[in-house]
């Protein structure tokens, strides 16, 4: 039995997990500690705290996995910087300055900060490691596993065939070929950050319509046995490390958005396109088209890897992965039994993919199936109330928070909600929560002017308890909506009672909250339905904007005290705000 | 009992570890589908010296994970 740590780090997410004797122990992404949003440094912290929390000292492990083969990345870099000359020759001292300063020693680094010996340092295929981290946690015995991202060392999308303890590669896509790279040079030319504006084009897709559908098979064309290429000559991602799309792209499809500018057609009457009117529209219907071929490619894959693999269950993974949208039309139209995300399916769930595969290899069995995201450090309460006190802040102990938590939701009161280890992943799953009554449309203006100053566009997402969903909405808990990883249908008859997370087509991306999983936020809602309160709260992130997801009892505090939420609740303490 | 002290590796068992990568990536690179690579990243091993020399850079871009 071994003690293994997994290692994602260089590009985005950089994470850390924990498997001892086969169980998954820990896994805690790096921004969370570092306050530092999307954070790609090596994880050293991460890593310590994973370790920290099972009581081992670095000695004590058997191995260090990475989640990325960095002599094979090397060769693609130089494969891909001779290809496109001479347009690449601008970047060869970046590319050295990246490689070499850090990247091709990145083993040698983790074995001098962690204190390890060299030689148990070792690396992993990183479409791999994206594979394993969903399969190896799935409740599948058997299953295709796609995985799609911006690009692994060559790859950029792999099919698998998971069985057991085994994985084995079935088809791929290579670089420069990328739906990741596709989703991220129009989520650049729409003008939000690339690596985090991703959720903002899904949330503005519902606002558009596919009207562009000529002008995107320009973009890519789908083949038949679920392969794509790109149309290479309207991007720029193999020779600009900036901008990702090329000067033949705006000819296409216009003028890229200007990054910042306020987003104009609040108003639900502004969906249908209309040529000559609010501009906005037309960058809608982009995000709109975006998502249906993104979709219409993610469907002619996942079929293949049915074809091929005989199964009936499918896992997904890699930043693709994480649109929610995508993976609901998958579930429903692939023709899969089961569909399953796990919920940190970007570059920091390499790192458990990587831990996995490096567990597998000493001869462990593979980790029981993922119930819960809380996997990071618990709040500690004793520090809160240290820090609280030394701040003057009127905090003090409730005997019941649940209770309490539902008593402020059901005042339509917003309520900061920390209990618990905090979350695998980039969505907030009721450990590291802000909650509030899904009623009013009014609630998710408040919450959008006081501390998240989203897009107008940008939905707020509905948790509620797994045995009221049917109730609420048109499909049943399945297994990704534990993890917030895909959407429902909202039922017609109830979208006005849930105005706050209703989205513009009609769907919420849905947490389903079981006591085994979630249980703090579990007794919130069932506290709910004791007050003759409908079991079901608005749930998004505990940050602001900019900001990674609160870890800490400081960060929450911290947060406490720039934004103006109604109330604070720390494991069993308390802060409200005076009325 | 106390916790164990845990040091950085010294700078002799450091430049031993480089060099053990340093020949892993050439003995990848010597592999006849990759041979025509060398001259490139003979040049990138010097560059890599001039850069260990002058304390490295690090460079973060949004598509820096497609082209570096």
């Amino acid at each position: 039995m071994a003690r293994v740590l997994g290692i994602s780090a260089h590009y985005h997410d950089a994470a850390a997990a924990l498997i001892v004797d086969g169980k998954l122990v820990a896994a805690i992404q790096q921004e969370r500690l570092s306050r530092i949003k999307n954070d790609p440094s090596l994880p050293i912290a991460a890593a310590r705290a994973c370790l920290e929390f099972a009581g081992l000292a670095p000695e004590d492990l058997d191995a260090v996995a990475f989640y990325e083969q960095p002599f094979a990345k090397l060769e693609r870099v130089l494969v891909n910087l001779l290809r496109n000359l001479p347009r690449t020759w601008k970047q060869f001292p970046r590319a050295l300055a990246s490689q070499l300063g850090s990247k091709l020693w990145v083993l040698d680094h983790l074995a001098e900060q962690l204190f390890v010996a060299r030689d148990k340092v070792q690396c992993f295929e990183h479409h791999r490691c994206h594979a394993a981290s969903a399969m190896f946690v799935s409740p599948y015995t058997d299953a295709a596993v796609l995985v799609v991202d911006g690009v692994g060392e060559h790859s950029s999308t792999t099919l698998w065939h998971g069985h057991d303890s085994e994985l084995k590669l079935l088809a791929s896509v290579d670089f420069p070929h990328s739906l990741g790279l596709l989703y991220a040079g129009l989520t650049a030319y729409l003008g939000f950050a690339v690596n985090e504006g991703e959720y903002k084009v899904m949330g503005l897709a519902a606002w558009g319509q596919a009207t562009l559908r000529d002008e995107f098979a320009r973009l890519i064309r789908l083949h038949a046995d679920g392969s794509y290429e790109l149309g290479l000559e309207y991007f720029a991602h193999m020779s600009d490390a900036e901008l990702g799309f090329g000067p033949k792209l705006e000819a296409l499809l216009g003028p890229r958005r200007p990054a910042n500018k306020p987003w104009e057609f609040a108003d639900p009457s502004d969906r249908v396109s209309r040529p000559g009117s609010r501009p906005d529209r037309h960058y809608a219907n982009i995000a709109a088209t975006l998502q249906a071929v993104l979709e219409d490619a993610l469907l002619g894959l996942a079929r293949r890897g049915r074809e091929l693999s005989k199964s009936k269950n499918l896992c997904l993974a890699g930043g693709v992965a994480l649109n929610a949208l995508a993976n609901a039309r998958i579930q429903r139209e692939a023709g899969f039994e089961r569909v399953f995300v796990q919920p940190a399916a970007g570059d920091a769930g390499g790192a458990l993919g990587a831990a996995i595969l490096a567990a597998l290899a000493l001869g462990d069995p593979r980790p029981e199936p993922l119930v819960s995201a809380a996997l990071g450090l618990p709040i500690d309460a004793s520090r809160a109330l240290t820090i609280a006190h030394e701040l003057g802040l009127p905090i003090r102990r409730v005997d019941d928070p649940a209770a309490f938590t539902a008593e402020l939701i059901a005042r339509d009161k917003i309520v900061g909600f920390a209990r618990g280890r905090f979350e695998w992943g980039p969505r907030a799953l009721g450990q590291r929560s802000l909650l509030a009554r899904p009623r009013e449309r009014a609630t998710r203006d408040r919450l959008n002017r006081l501390i998240k100053q989203r897009e107008p566009f940008r939905p707020f997402a509905p948790a509620v308890a797994s045995e009221h969903v049917e109730r609420w909405f048109a499909s049943p808990p399945d297994d990704m909506s534990p993890f917030m990883t895909t959407v429902a249908p909202v039922r017609p008859d109830v979208q006005a009672e849930l105005a706050a997370v209703v989205h513009e087509d009609g769907t919420a991306r849905l947490q389903t909250v079981e006591a085994t999983r979630a249980p703090e936020l579990h007794a919130v809602l069932a506290a709910l339905a004791e007050r003759g309160e409908h079991p079901i709260v608005l749930n998004t992130s505990l940050n602001g904007p900019g900001e990674p997801i609160v870890a800490r009892s400081e960060d929450a505090i911290a947060f406490w005290l720039r934004h103006a939420i109604d109330a604070l609740v720390l494991d069993d303490l308390v802060i409200e705000r005076p009325t | 009992m106390t916790a164990p002290i845990h040091k950085p590796p010294s700078l002799p068992r450091r430049l031993r570890a480089r060099a053990k990568t340093v020949l892993k990536l050439i003995g990848y690179f010597l592999h006849p589908a990759r041979f025509v690579l060398a001259p490139m990243l003979i040049v990138l091993l010097l560059a890599g010296i001039l850069l260990w020399l002058t304390g490295g850079l690090a460079y973060v871009a949004p598509f820096v994970y497609a082209l570096f």
